[in-house]
């Protein structure tokens, strides 16, 4: 094949000629590091506004390269092996638990971050991360129903379980979530570690299985939005999103309570760039930054300072920040070893091949 | 019978209406999906699920997302790099097969199909691991740094190529080799003027196929890139997760028809004149 | 054939490059796999190489093996409609006019440039219940019933259009694994069907045989290489395929892909899925191994 070397000549050519400033950046980067300051944040998709990073960059001089991933558990695997160059990780606060386990993360030095007064106290000493010795809270959320408001009116996750009006019409996460939420519709801790009570969860779902249409893999508010479905079991910002699109949805946390979540800013051992992510940290914590972001992105915000900033139509939203009753009755998910873990994910295994 | 041109002679298969429908309708569900990609990377709507109204904002949108561009062209060059490589890698291989008896053949022949049939996450997984033990150099400048995800593209591509080339061998008339042997010509310039031009549609056919595989792979990408190696499939992956805005699809109907035009521009360029190929 | 002793050059350069890639860059990190698959978690990243078989007891878990069935029925049930698909296709491109060849060829593949989620998608959204088939299907009932009742016929299309439920269930994985794999079994087939000779097409058909008996007689047997090889390159990864189940499957979609893919990320549990992934190596390996000796006889005895 004498004409193969032309062939690849010929790209080469026309790719540099054509995409230079994206391509020679790269490598020249690694050249100039010592001279411009860095920081490499890998985080989830629209979960940033698009101010924050440029405002970020100009204030501070630290340019800033993002990186996107799609779960908590490909972002697990990827780092176990070694960190590539991540400063700044955002996972959720289970995952972050395993990681502390495992001693992935570096402990953070709180007085680089001053911004850490302005979240409410309630965050600062959670199970997962006692004093918050690694993580910072970024957002945190509910898991919930998302409905169609004109053919269902659900108030318990019965609604998706038991309830046979809308069999066919349902769609529940692929995640162990669907399994933690039919344990709370049973009345157990989504936490428990007794495997007669995962059993009775198992059965449940393995009969409420004919009823749905789909293990949805978080495509659960897409599935509402283009009518497969009326009900999702599904994180209320997702659902939030659709609802911009369609003012028939809606979002209801069921009264026997649920399972909360909460991302966290963390950084990972081997980070190069550990100052800047630090001062990342803070300027994300800035009462007005916080806002700003909280106010894009919908999720109710661990920041009391930024909170008083938001308008009030985002504060009285029930979707975004549930009342205190609903509170009371969820529960974080705890990551409790490796051996309860199997047990709750052999569980969920069962139900999805069963 | 009343028919526009000369009637098809008996093995003028492509002209029959019947094998044209087919053909026809293979197409068409191939494209129809594209079609409605590329439809909907017009559209005006944040969640992209239903048509919403008319807009150019995406690609504008995408144009500006340096690391899509970024991604973009790393995916690129990845994809050129592993074709050229596999398809040498795959056509010797091929050749070995086909052509010498040596001991411990079965199991030569079986070993370089174990890529085709190991489940991808095992391999991504596989490659993590052993990029990470073997201490592979991280932050290497830029195409370097692509050297790993290119070992791992090229790993699981040459032996698809070394298939499809071994079927066309299959069928290759040795006489020919020995005619030319006997008229006096090399192994080198038989080689070359005999054995390689039969082998041509196989090679082509089999680089296709391992660009393709190199374009859209996703999870060995995933596991063997870094922070400063975006990839197009793995950066689509991470924003369709949270909402297939159309600026994904922008950025697809973008990738694919810069990836038209560079294929066309290489075969026109590779094209010889067909003098009884 | 010859033997490598004849030419130790040549043979050398052939197979060298290839092999040691693969070493490389596939067998060595595959043994690291395979020494986790005897090994045992202590904790969420150690791992203890307690060459324990454990894992692979655990693997066969009659819930596994079910699962391993339907994969193995569903990816038979793709492979077989993708060959049919693909036959006429890959004849038609074969006896194109040449200057047409490249172009047919690359139509195939163009399609497989898109990123393969977005283009799922784009599938969801022809497919699903208000997609684009069902909205064009309901407008051609609309249209028949306009017809049908002035002549009093309108009850035969019945009382309301029910659209097609073709996503989230077997059917919709299969679908789209013929849709993913297609060129797979495209380009083999065409590889080895541009090489047919005409010649003996001619002798069949003025010999008086049909066009559908020389086809079964004369160019299936000469295309074999090309259709074992496609059924190979599809039948074989589509058993380990999970994205597509995960998209467009149902509640009972669950395929073996999507259970290994758990265990190395959801579930953490790299050794279980080690062991699995090597079962099925170790199964489709002794495959190829007989297959490659057969092949090695066969050709010995021509």
């Amino acid at each position: 094949m004498s004409t193969l070397p032309k062939r690849v000549f010929t790209r080469r050519r026309l790719l540099n000629t054509g995409v230079t400033a994206a391509v020679v950046l790269p490598g020249l980067s690694g050249a100039l590091k010592a001279q411009a300051r860095e920081v490499v944040l890998y985080n989830w998709d629209s979960y940033i506004d698009p101010e924050t990073i440029p405002a970020f960059q100009e204030e501070t001089g630290i340019r800033v390269r993002y990186d996107l991933f799609a779960s908590n558990d490909e972002l697990f695997a990827k780092l176990r092996a070694g960190n590539p160059g991540y400063d700044v990780v955002f996972p959720s606060n289970d995952w972050v638990a395993r990681m502390i386990a495992a001693d992935m993360l570096m402990p953070l030095d709180h007085d680089r971050i001053p911004n850490l007064a302005n979240i409410m106290p309630r965050f600062m000493d959670p199970r997962h991360d006692p004093g918050r010795a690694h993580s910072v809270p970024y957002f945190w959320g509910t898991v919930g129903l998302g409905y169609r408001q004109s053919v269902a009116s659900p108030t318990s996750w019965g609604a998706i379980y038991t309830d046979e009006t809308h069999a066919g019409r349902i769609a529940v996460q692929r995640e162990i979530d669907t399994l933690l939420a039919g344990l709370k519709y049973l009345g157990y801790s989504i936490n428990t570690t007794d495997p007669d009570e995962i059993e009775e969860a198992v059965q449940l779902l393995l009969r409420a299985k004919a009823g749905f249409k789909t293990f949805a893999p978080d495509t659960g508010q897409d599935l509402l939005l283009s009518r497969e479905v009326d009900l999702a079991l599904e994180y209320n910002g997702d659902v939030l999103q659709v609802m911009q699109e369609d003012d028939d949805l809606s979002f209801v946390v069921p009264e026997e309570g649920t399972i909360l979540w909460e991302d966290d800013m963390v950084v990972p051992r081997g980070a190069p760039h550990v100052e800047e992510a630090h001062a990342f940290i803070d300027f994300v914590h800035d009462a007005e930054n916080n806002a700003r972001i909280a106010e894009w992105v919908m999720y109710p915000t661990p920041n009391a300072a930024a909170k008083e900033l938001l308008p009030q139509e985002i504060v009285d939203n029930p979707a975004i920040f549930p009342p205190d009753a609903v509170l009371d009755r969820s529960e974080f998910a705890l990551y409790q070893g490796e051996e309860i873990q199997q047990m709750r994910n052999d569980a969920m295994t069962r139900v999805l091949a069963g | 019978m009343l028919r526009r041109g000369p009637p098809p002679a008996p093995l003028d298969y492509t002209r029959r209406w019947w094998l044209r429908a087919w053909l026809a309708l293979t197409f068409v569900f191939l494209y129809a999906p594209i079609a409605i990609l590329v439809l909907f990377s017009f559209n005006d709507s944040r969640r992209n699920i239903v048509w919403q109204g008319f807009t150019l904002d995406y690609y504008v949108k995408a144009a500006n997302n340096v690391s899509l561009l970024e991604a973009f062209s790393n995916s690129l060059v990845i994809a050129a790099l592993s074709t050229v490589i596999s398809v040498v890698l795959g056509g010797l291989l091929a050749l070995a097969l086909y052509r010498f008896r040596f001991p411990g053949r079965p199991a030569v022949e079986a070993a370089n199909q174990l890529p085709i049939v190991v489940p991808e996450i095992c391999m991504g997984v596989a490659l993590l691991v052993f990029f990470a033990e073997v201490g592979w150099p991280r932050g290497l400048p830029w195409p370097l740094s692509l050297s790993n995800i290119v070992a791992g593209h090229v790993a699981f591509s040459f032996p698809f190529v070394a298939v499809v080339v071994r079927a066309r061998l299959a069928g290759f008339d040795r006489a020919q080799e020995e005619a030319s042997r006997d008229l006096g010509a090399s192994e080198w310039q038989t080689f070359r003027r005999v054995t390689l031009p039969y082998m041509r549609p196989g090679l082509i056919a089999g680089g296709l196929l391992a660009m393709t595989l190199s374009l859209d792979d996703f999870v060995i990408t995933f596991f063997t890139s870094g922070p400063d190696t975006l990839t197009f499939p793995v950066k689509v992956y991470s924003m369709v997760r949270f909402g297939a805005t159309p600026e994904v699809n922008a950025a697809s109907t973008v990738l694919i028809a810069i990836t038209i035009a560079l294929t066309v521009v290489a075969m026109r360029l590779q094209a010889p004149p067909k003098a009884g190929a | 054939m010859q033997s490598w002793r004849e030419q130790p050059a040549a043979f050398f350069v052939f197979i060298l490059p290839a092999t040691l890639w693969l070493l490389a860059f596939f067998l060595i990190p595959l043994a690291l796999i395979w020494v986790i698959s005897f090994g045992e978690r202590v904790g969420p990243v150690d791992i203890a190489f307690t060459w324990t078989l454990a894992n692979y007891l655990d693997a066969l878990d009659p819930l596994y093996l079910k699962l391993f069935w339907r994969s193995l029925w569903i990816a038979a049930v793709a492979t077989a409609v993708v060959l049919v698909v693909a036959f006429p296709v890959a004849f038609a491109i074969a006896f194109a006019p040449p200057r047409a060849k490249p172009l047919l060829l690359l139509l195939v593949v163009l399609p497989f440039w898109t990123n393969m989620l977005i283009r799922t998608y784009a599938m969801l959204a022809v497919l699903r219940g208000n997609g684009y088939l069902n909205w064009t299907l309901e407008g051609l009932w609309e249209a028949t019933r306009l017809l049908l009742t002035p002549i009093g016929l309108g009850w035969l299309t019945g009382e309301r259009f029910v659209p097609l439920e073709l996503l989230y269930n077997n059917t919709a994985v299969v679908f789209g694994i013929v849709y993913v794999y297609l060129p797979f079994m495209v380009l083999p087939l065409y590889a080895s069907l541009e090489r047919l000779d005409r010649s003996l097409l001619e002798a069949s058909l003025d010999l008086g045989a049909s066009q559908l008996r020389t086809l079964f007689a004369v160019v299936v047997p000469m295309a074999r290489p090309g259709i074992v090889s496609g059924l190979m390159l599809v039948f074989i990864p589509a058993i380990g395929t999970f994205l597509i189940s995960d998209l467009l499957g149902g509640p009972d979609s669950q395929l073996l892909g999507n259970i290994i893919e758990r265990q190395f990320k959801a579930a953490n549990n790299w050794p279980l899925g080690a062991a699995m992934s090597f079962l099925l190596l170790y199964v489709a390996f002794a495959l190829l191994l007989v297959r490659a000796w057969l092949g090695a006889r066969g050709l010995r005895d021509a």
